[in-house]
């Protein structure tokens, strides 16, 4: 199979996940990649995506697996390129024997974000504490959360802030973060204007980047 | 604006319908003398999915000096944050004030949609009724389906475009480009486009013409469409196999509207279906028209098609099949589980008052067939309160979907049958035969239903019907005159908008209106007489009104019109452009 990384940025940010499997398996289709179907009742393209950026945020390391014959790595990048909509290009493509299930061994993203202010470096704080509670949104009920845990790294420089936070099973939604400091830090930082920078697998107490992994 | 529009898109619901960047997106930075907004009385799903508007909206953007963008109307919680944010409605493209385009076009498809002109209007942030507007807003001229009877919402616009838009909305911004480059004033350009086919200007109130295209074949057909990032109503392509109907049943305004019949080749089609698959992806392909299998080649069209759609592992669609010419081969090949029929009326003395040419015969030979092959699903589709329809046409409608079990017991192949009976109200529309009938009273609309309520409760049958006050409603606003206007606007100032969604329609809000704004609305529920001006008489639509007076009495003698593909009948629609061309 041939995975890719892409980026999901601009207007495409707007279009959650169950839309953007659409879109990229129209594209596909556009592009004329002989993708591999399930065997089953109603098949399906054989294809993977890695774990969702909340709807709003922008993100350079989005990954896409497909399986597929005849074709190879960089033909597939052009020919996928040439069928996206806008903000959905691929940066990156590399072989695999079969479907490392990105979504399963993530378990943390690098997140960067710009404000329009400079901002405090007490919000540094909120990663070195022990336990940190903050009000998020779960199925439209607001319940208290520890996110301590699930805070890696979270570094200010001037006015960037930059975050390492829990995906996968554990997971801390960056945009619940970006909320509560704007609310706790009378900061005005935009959830549109957070990228995902990179996925990461834990590997030996440290984090590496998931395609390096791969690769 | 769009950083603003950044702080409210993650508090409204499904952000992606305002954001645009579909795929395929024409050229909005070409050099343009001319930047038109084509604005859908409807949500994004829905408009999206409307072909009407994808062929106009990519025939003006592939027009030299001209970009034509798009507006749908906003969902309420969108409204709201426009609102509270100070902000216009904004084209998707672009992001661009409405107001500020050289030339707006609303698209009306449906009479429940009128409400939402008030409402876009208002989030435009531009006055209701033309007379207000002065030389600073733009002309706005309105199309779609709705103009057979313009006159409810004409006086909300500048000019309203009847008949194709192919034809007269080209001309129309061509005109409107010539006008702007001799600094012509508004009124200026107004009095010149009556002088185009198929171009209403309520405030000079000149008779007009349907613009019709003589040859179908020719005409602009985009096969580089928009593919949506959301999931619209109708995600597929869509291919036209032919414009107006031979069948004439006489309930159908699309039947007569739509006439002259018009085909397009089997190897255009092809062409067209084949480019459609490539460019966009889509995994159904629908072969579309009033009545898909009058298309005079049906079988070499769906074979080869078929084949194009097979290598592409493309689904075909075929709606719109009737009964009678159902084709169990075509059927096995292309509907999978599930069958759509649409008797209309439930005995053979009221399906031919109505002329639904199917015998009971049809019926039977079909359903048989269908079932045979496996069917698992049927749908029937029927019309309650038909002109001289008794309790015994009701009982007609039991007695198909009993017919319909007992063929399944008989000849099935799937263990399980599923029916699903709906029915609507009759509205008696403009430009039918039936046009000059009364729409029957609500309780009696209900009576009708309960009937039908009470005797369809048969194993594995579901039984839904149109709910009978959004009909009423519905009539008024499709047969009324200029007066209704007055009462659409006040229907939205108390809180009428999306009336065509069940859950936000409110009959009491609508007759309050009425009653505020003195219009006697029951006069347009009541029938008219035959000698009588009906509003929409200004319009000439093809079909002349001896001939639809004719088809009425017809009706009451319960005698059939065949349809026209064999022989003529005189409709009078041919005189636009030839039928079978």
């Amino acid at each position: 199979m041939i995975i890719l990384r892409h980026y999901k940025v601009d207007d495409v940010s707007y279009v959650s996940q169950k839309d953007i499997l659409r879109v990229l398996q129209r594209g596909l289709k556009r592009a004329k990649i002989d993708v591999k179907y399930s065997q089953g009742f109603i098949p399906h393209m054989l294809t993977y995506t890695s774990t969702p950026v909340p709807l709003g945020v922008q993100s350079l390391a989005e990954y896409f697996g497909v399986e597929c014959s005849g074709i190879d790595k960089d033909e597939f990048l052009k020919r996928y390129n040439a069928s996206m909509p806008v903000g959905m290009r691929a940066v990156e493509s590399f072989y695999k024997d079969k479907n490392p299930n990105i979504a399963a061994i993530v378990t943390a993203s690098d997140y960067r974000v710009k404000s329009s202010q400079s901002l405090s470096k007490e919000i540094e704080k909120i990663a070195e504490s022990q336990s940190y509670f903050i009000d998020v949104n779960k199925k439209g009920e607001v319940i208290k959360k520890d996110i301590a845990p699930m805070v890696y790294a979270l570094k200010v420089e001037d006015d960037t802030l930059c975050m390492r936070l829990a995906t996968g099973n554990t997971n801390l939604r960056c945009d619940d973060v970006i909320r509560h400091i704007n609310g706790k830090f009378g900061c005005d930082i935009k959830i549109n204007d957070i990228f995902r920078t990179a996925q990461l697998v834990r590997d030996n107490g440290s984090f590496r980047d998931v395609e390096e992994v791969l690769r | 604006m769009q950083d603003k529009l950044k702080d409210i898109l993650l508090k409204v619901q499904k952000p992606a319908r305002y954001v645009g960047g579909e795929y395929n997106l024409p050229d909005m930075d070409k050099p343009c003398e001319e930047r038109v907004c084509l604005c859908f009385c409807d949500k994004y799903e829905v408009g999206m999915s409307n072909i009407g508007t994808r062929i106009l909206y990519h025939m003006l953007n592939d027009t030299d000096g001209v970009v034509c963008e798009r507006c749908y109307a906003p969902d309420v919680d969108m409204a709201q944050q426009l609102k509270i944010n100070n902000l216009p409605l904004f084209s998707i493209e672009t992001k661009r004030d409405v107001k500020t385009f050289d030339l707006i076009g609303f698209s009306v498809q449906f009479e429940l949609q009128f409400t939402n002109i008030a409402y876009m209007l208002d989030l435009m942030g531009i006055p209701y009724y033309a007379k207000d507007r002065g030389e600073e807003y733009p002309p706005i001229v309105a199309g779609g389906p709705c103009v057979v009877n313009p006159m409810p919402f004409a006086p909300f616009f500048d000019a309203v475009l009847i008949g194709e838009g192919e034809k007269n909305l080209k001309e129309l911004v061509e005109l409107h480009t010539l006008c702007k480059r001799q600094k012509l004033s508004k009124k200026e350009f107004l009095e010149r486009a009556t002088k185009l086919n198929g171009v209403y200007v309520p405030s000079l109130n000149n008779p007009v013409k349907r613009a019709v295209l003589e040859d179908l074949d020719k005409a602009y057909f985009p096969t580089k469409i928009l593919v949506p990032n959301c999931e619209i109503v109708h995600d597929r392509s869509t291919i036209e196999l032919f414009r107006g109907c031979a069948n004439g049943c006489r309930f159908c305004q699309a039947g007569f509207y739509y006439r002259p019949i018009r085909e397009r080749k089997v190897d255009t089609l092809v062409r067209y279906a084949t480019e459609l698959m490539d460019n966009t992806g889509y995994d159904e392909l629908s072969l579309s028209s009033l009545s898909t299998s009058d298309y005079s080649q049906l079988k070499e069209l769906v074979a080869r098609i078929k084949e194009e759609a097979d290598k592409r592992k493309v689904k075909l669609a075929l709606p719109s099949l009737r009964l009678d010419s159902f084709e169990a081969e075509i059927y096995e090949d292309m509907q999978g589980a599930s069958l759509t029929f649409a008797p209309e009326a439930g005995t053979q003395r009221l399906r031919n008052v109505i002329n639904k040419n199917i015998s009971e015969e049809d019926i039977l030979t079909s359903l048989t067939a269908a079932l045979k092959y496996g069917v698992k699903n049927v749908k029937l589709y029927f019309i309650t309160g038909l002109p001289t329809e008794t309790d015994e046409d009701l009982q007609g409608i039991v007695d198909i979907v009993k017919l319909v079990k007992q063929l399944h017991y008989k000849y099935g192949k799937s263990k399980l049958l599923n029916i699903v009976v709906s029915t609507s109200v009759f509205i008696p529309k403009p430009l039918t035969p039936f046009q000059w009938e009364a729409q029957i009273p609500i309780e009696e609309m209900y009576r009708k239903q309960d009937f039908l309520k009470d005797n369809l409760r048969i194993k594995n049958v579901k039984y839904s019907w149109h709910d009978a006050k959004a009909s009423v409603i519905e009539a008024v606003l499709a047969r009324g005159d200029e007066s209704i206007a007055r009462a659409v606007v006040r229907a939205y100032e108390l809180g009428c908008v999306f009336d065509s969604w069940s859950e936000n329609f409110d009959y009491d809000k609508w007759i309050k209106a009425f009653e505020e704004t003195n219009v006697d609305y029951k006069k347009f529920l009541n029938g008219f007489k035959e000698d009588e001006t009906l509003p929409w008489d200004i319009i000439d639509n093809g079909v002349k009104k001896s001939y639809l007076l004719k088809e009425r009495h017809l009706a009451y003698e319960g005698k059939t019109t065949p349809n026209c593909i064999g022989k003529c009948n005189g409709c009078g629609a041919n005189k636009f452009a030839r039928c079978f061309k």
